[in-house]
């Protein structure tokens, strides 16, 4: 035990992190897990006395950004130092192997430790050309994700492409990208953490939450914890007062722009999106996306490369008007058109009645010298 | 010379009870929601009014959306409402007058459509609604449909923990997602205004041409029709002669 309680004290000490903001990292980490702060106290205990456990870091196709979003973290954290001294077998991007003797490392996880080690998967999973847009080592992405989340504690999709297929995925699909969930459905425990990236707070939450609780956290339908992703960004952010208000942003640089008014008119997703970017923050909590005045795309959500663009209107055009058609420009003008119709068709009717009327009135003349015998003046119609 | 000369025929007319209280109450009760609905949607979808001052002192979308919630329960109650009665009033007001569910449905519907399009000079005679008309109206009770379920789904994903409407945020995945359900809820709102259209302008048109009071039946639920109507339905312009 004693020997297990050291290794994060050394690793803290040796990086110059004091007990106290160790402390502190705890009580975040209770309040971004949505439990009392009272947890932080068990979430420490647990950070000190459980095993290192073994995770590999799988990337496919993918832009590295979510490794990106870890390695630039603004200044070193206690978070960084968690997800650091996990025991990272595999890392592509930034393991100092190659070649042959990092595949075996990878090989040596799930020989050695099946069921023993949590798989993070960055990138979609293409299935087209029998997987040929993804190789590595002369294995497809799907072989290698099959292999390694299938013998997994469990799988962590980090990123929208891992998440949802993300942008490869998007409309036409031309590598037949899929996300983790579909490429693996045997994966044990899959936990879906998108946003693009996705933030580096919440990969840590899911990790501490495991340590602590020795499970992982609920979630929704979309498999997304419910810590991270209960909530819409609307309902939580911080500029919500001046949606209420009926006060928005109505051009870039405007009065309202500058004085932070709501996004919601220059295509603000924040409705239909669901992270707590609001509350945490990114860049070690400096800002977000809203916080320095640009509206929400949507990036958390599935499809959101179809759905929610385009990205600076509210709402998507209507399929072949156009990307600056609206689907409300469209509905009024097909209102219109309707209306245009139906007065066309008031029009010929009254024109055919009127027709038909000065027929029958000059219909009754010219019989009358051939039937003489009927008596004059006898409408058409009785 | 008269160009809207009704059809004058020495026939006696009848006096149906057609349209019953629960038929005309939600009548009237969607065509009020809708227009509510419309205004405060359009305002939701382009708040076109900035509101100026400190945000505490305005609630301009909190009202707008606060009055769009409160009209689309009374506008769920009443679609439901009229739903329920398709299986419980009377014959003119069930379901298989909507849904054409017999061949002589179907012709007759042929036979109004080709008086839609003057290839006949008086539409076949129709006690309550005419096949064409009443297909047009399922159609618009899917459209109410719709509207209903997606705007249910973007509320419940929103809505309070403990509402019981959260559970129609599951729907959100088989409309395409949110945005997706938005699109629709925007699309379809215009099908409905451009049936508003079509309806108001062919009630005034049957009303003249038919001259059995249909435009004046849906205040009092009566109409005034040849007793040939009622016997043998659909036929009575066809066969001027017979």
């Amino acid at each position: 035990m004693e020997e297990r309680q050291s290794w994060l004290n050394e690793e803290l000490e040796r990086r110059g992190v004091t007990r106290r903001e160790f402390a502190g990292f705890c009580g975040v980490m209770a309040t971004v897990l949505a439990l009392p702060k009272a947890a932080g106290a068990r979430i420490a205990e647990a950070i000190q006395t459980r095993e290192k456990p073994t995770l590999v870091w799988l990337e496919f196709q993918d832009c590295a950004g979510n490794t990106e979003s870890f390695l630039r973290s603004g200044r070193p954290t206690v978070a960084d130092i968690v997800l650091d001294t996990l025991s990272v077998d595999y890392h592509e991007t930034i393991m100092a192997a190659a070649g042959h003797q990092a595949e075996e490392a990878l090989a040596g996880v799930v020989r050695d430790k099946p069921g023993g080690y949590i798989a993070v998967v960055e990138g979609s999973i293409p299935t087209g050309a029998n997987g040929a847009y993804c190789t590595i080592g002369g294995r497809s992405a799907l072989d290698i994700a099959r292999e390694v989340c299938e013998g997994a504690a469990a799988t962590i999709a980090i990123g929208t492409c891992a998440a949802f297929g993300g942008l490869p995925a998007a409309a036409p699909n031309p590598t037949g990208a899929l996300s983790v969930a579909d490429a693996v459905p045997r994966a044990k425990n899959l936990i879906n953490l998108p946003a693009c990236p996705a933030n580096a707070e919440n990969l840590v939450g899911v990790i501490v939450y495991y340590l602590t609780f020795n499970r992982f956290p609920p979630t929704d339908r979309y498999r997304r914890p419910l810590f991270a992703y209960g909530k819409s960004i609307h309902d939580n952010c911080e500029r919500r007062a001046h949606y209420d208000a009926g006060q928005y942003v109505e051009a870039w640089g405007d009065e309202g722009h500058r004085t932070g008014y709501c996004l919601y008119k220059m295509g603000c997703k924040g409705p239909v999106t669901f992270q707590n970017c609001p509350n945490v923050g990114w860049n070690s909590g400096t800002n977000w996306p809203i916080g320095c005045g640009h509206p929400c795309i949507g990036c958390a959500e599935p499809d959101f490369w179809d759905t929610m663009t385009p990205f600076y209107s509210h709402m998507a055009g209507f399929p072949g008007f156009g990307v600056h058609s609206s689907i409300d420009r469209v509905g009024l003008w097909a209102t219109a058109g309707v209306a245009a119709a139906f007065a066309t068709h008031g029009f010929v009717q009254l024109g055919k009645r009127y027709m038909h009327a000065r027929a029958e009135n000059n219909d009754s003349e010219p019989e009358e010298p051939a039937a003489p015998a009927t008596s004059s003046g006898k409408g058409a119609d009785e | 010379m008269r160009v809207w000369k009704k059809h004058v025929r020495e026939v006696e007319l009848d006096n149906v009870y057609v349209w019953q209280w629960p038929v005309r109450v939600t009548h009237w009760l969607n065509a009020i929601a809708i227009w509510v609905l419309s205004v405060t949607g359009v305002y939701i979808g382009y708040p076109m009014l900035i509101a100026s001052g400190a945000a505490s002192d305005n609630f301009l979308m909190g009202w707008a959306r606060a009055i769009h919630f409160y009209t689309a329960i009374v506008f769920t109650l009443s679609v439901l409402s009229r739903i329920a009665w398709m299986f419980m009033g009377n014959w003119y007001s069930r379901w298989h007058r909507l849904v054409p569910a017999s061949k002589a449905r179907w012709r007759a519907m042929r036979r109004t459509f080709r008086y839609y399009m003057f290839g006949m000079r008086m539409p076949p005679g129709f006690v309550g609604h005419n096949p064409l008309a009443g297909l047009t109206y399922a159609f618009v009770f899917l459209a109410y449909l719709a509207m209903i379920v997606t705007g249910l789904t973007m509320y419940g994903t929103s809505a309070h923990v403990d509402s019981p409407l959260r559970i129609f945020a599951g729907l959100a995945p088989f409309l395409g997602g949110l945005q997706t359900a938005r699109w629709i809820h925007h699309g379809v709102m215009w099908g409905i205004w451009a049936f508003f259209v079509h309806h108001v302008y062919s009630a005034i048109l049957m009303s003249q041409v038919e001259a059995t009071g249909t435009v004046e039946s849906i205040f009092s639920g009566h109409k005034f029709v040849p007793r040939e109507d009622i016997i043998k339905p659909g036929y009575r312009f066809e066969h001027p002669e017979a």
